[in-house]
């Protein structure tokens, strides 16, 4: 089940989730939704990202995938180059530089996607908070025995409202 | 005692951003269709073009490249506005930036796309323009990727879907808004178009790293596409186009037409949709010290170019700086440095003068200087060649003032159509702040 708690400051919200980590609740398992992004203090709730790596590896992918093809093609069908290289890569080094450009492009939208849940549905079955402009709801994903623990410290850290959404 | 200013509260900027995209005046609907209509008489002379061939344009033996190509530099430089300035104001963590890059990037879309035709238009036989994609022909001859035609074409495929994303990312979560209180069209398409946003931390997260990440691209793509697109002169032997500073003097020129292209769509937002309140005189003072600054500088690239042809006085690229300065295309030279120069300079950097209106007036002086300087370096080159007896003089025809007037127009009726379906300010962007008086 799930419990939906409304907060109008900051600082609550890291308060809750800090006393609710204490408990035992993974950070897997509590979601901050606002209008607007929220820079918690560092350690509250980190969400641990591989997008630069994914940029850095598509742009080598597709930079490394240009320069065979471009290679592949000139030596397919040789032009008569009077004695200069067939294949230069300063030549096709801009060429190159674009598609390495292109496939960190790529791979950083592509993980955009795949890392923000837009394109996977973690869990198509939990409750979405509608949130006021200007505040911030914590939802959290409770199992049987910490339900009571969790509401505690959500009350304690300052939590306005709390609902319980969904089936134990 | 000074009181704090009032806060313009979270309710108030949703209202004020989202209500342009819910009332269409008559006005509206009537200058999108005169835009639409000087669009479509480009789209029958560009017909009319297809339709005769190349003749009908003032091309000619040894002036190949016109207007068309002229268009070209110009709008590729004119998208520099979104991705340059936005991705720049957004690294270095500026504030002021927020209520200024939604219109910057998209002018640098919608610029791309209208740039992006010229080479098509400028092939003739348009249609066979899939010739440069990489596939081997009917003798297995793959095309040559040493052509600077074939860097152009990486480039601004490259530009353009990183400017679209760069575009599309932070409307995410302006849609997911917008698909909750809307009409029932509208919320199909924003709900569609925003992906189930929720607004979670993760979400955010995600959204913040890959803003942050594409910037840093970007950039790099921005300042590597006009450096391509100037090297399609400089890597040829020709006078006064064969110089190692064509690159960042293109990509100065490019920042420099791109402010003004954002000053001057500002201006229009700010009295259009009544956002007196986001775009501030705060906003433009900013925008113009940068404009007054890229203008100083485009004087100091333009100085620079000019002096060194003058002082080397090789007799070929002299034929080509005297058809600037003295002869045929002097007057306009001289139009350039007056209007790139001269006028932001007075009306830039005397403060008194430094206001909205003044702003906007040196951005549509830079924008018309810009267009003509594209055209000086384009055109006096190609009609004083190295062979003396070949020389030309160039003068474009109906079917290319056509074209490139319903291009302008297309950038107006695309950003007018755009403003009326997203909010042109981003407004999760924008937290309560103090309101300004102007």
């Amino acid at each position: 089940m799930y419990l939906i708690a409304e907060f109008r400051e900051k600082d609550t919200v890291a308060a809750a989730i800090r006393l609710l980590r204490a408990g035992g609740i993974a950070p897997a398992d509590l979601d901050v939704f606002s209008e607007e992004p929220i820079d918690l203090p560092r350690g509250v709730l980190e969400r641990p990202s591989r997008m630069s790596l994914v940029s850095v590896s598509g742009a080598i992918l597709f930079g490394a995938l240009a320069t065979a093809f471009i290679w592949w093609t000139q030596n397919d069908y040789r032009l008569v180059t009077g004695g200069m290289p067939v294949f230069s890569f300063w030549a096709t080094g801009v060429i190159t530089f674009e598609m390495t450009m292109l496939g960190a492009i790529v791979g950083t939208f592509g993980w955009f996607l795949w890392e923000s849940g837009l394109l996977r549905k973690r869990d198509r079955n939990a409750p979405v908070p509608t949130v006021d402009p200007g505040a911030m709801c914590l939802r959290v994903r409770c199992r049987g025995n910490d339900i009571a623990g969790a509401l505690d410290a959500l009350r304690r850290a300052g939590a306005g409202d709390v609902q319980r959404e969904g089936e134990v | 005692m000074a009181t704090a200013p009032d806060l313009l509260p979270y309710d108030r900027i949703r209202a004020d951003l989202f209500r342009p995209l819910s009332r269409v005046s008559r006005r509206y609907m009537l200058a999108t269709l005169i835009f639409f209509l000087v669009g479509a008489a480009g789209l029958v002379a560009w017909g009319f073009q297809l339709r005769r061939g190349m003749g009908v344009t003032g091309l000619q033996r040894p002036v190949f490249w016109g207007v068309y190509i002229v268009d070209f530099v110009f709008w590729i430089g004119i998208s520099h506005a979104g991705t340059l300035i936005s991705a720049i104001l957004r690294l270095t963590d500026a504030a002021w930036r927020k209520p200024v890059t939604r219109a910057a990037e998209a002018i640098t879309v919608f610029a791309l796309m209208i740039g992006g035709m010229f080479p098509i238009i400028h092939l003739g036989r348009a249609w066979l323009f899939y010739w440069l994609l990489p596939y081997p022909n009917s003798r297995l001859l793959w095309p040559n990727f040493r052509s600077p035609l074939l860097w152009d074409l990486t480039a601004i495929v490259t530009y353009v879907t990183g400017s679209v994303i760069y575009l599309y990312l932070p409307l995410i979560p302006d849609m997911a808004q917008l698909a909750e209180h809307n009409t029932p069209w509208r919320r199909r398409l924003y709900g569609a178009l925003s992906l189930g946003w929720t607004g979670s931390d993760r979400e955010w997260h995600a959204l913040e790293r890959a803003m942050k990440l594409m910037a840093c691209v970007i950039l790099a793509v921005a300042v590597s596409v006009h450096t391509v697109v100037a090297w399609d002169f400089a890597m040829a032997l020709a006078p006064m186009w064969h110089s190692t500073i064509f690159g960042p003097y293109f990509v100065a020129g490019a920042i420099f037409s791109g402010i003004a292209a954002l000053i001057v769509a500002m201006g229009i937002l700010r009295k259009v949709l009544h956002l007196e309140s986001y775009l501030t005189r705060r906003h433009f003072d900013r925008l113009a010290k940068l404009l007054l600054l890229m203008s100083l500088l485009w004087l100091y690239f333009t100085m620079a170019e000019n002096l060194t042809v003058w002082y080397g006085n090789e007799p070929k690229e002299m034929a080509v700086f005297g058809a600037r300065t003295r002869g045929a295309y002097a007057p306009w030279f001289w139009t350039t440095v007056f209007l790139n120069f001269v006028v932001p300079f007075v009306l830039l950097g005397i403060r008194r003068l430094r206001t909205i209106a003044g702003a906007t007036i040196a951005s549509a002086s830079v924008l018309t200087g810009m267009w003509i300087e594209r055209f000086i370096i384009v055109v006096p080159t190609l009609a004083n060649p190295r062979l003396p007896s070949a020389s030309s003089f160039y003068r474009p025809t109906w079917v290319e003032a056509a074209i490139t007037v319903a291009t302008f127009a297309a950038m107006a009726m695309l950003f007018m159509i755009f403003a009326k379906l997203f909010p042109m300010i981003a407004v999760w962007e924008f937290q309560p702040h103090p309101q300004e008086d102007d």
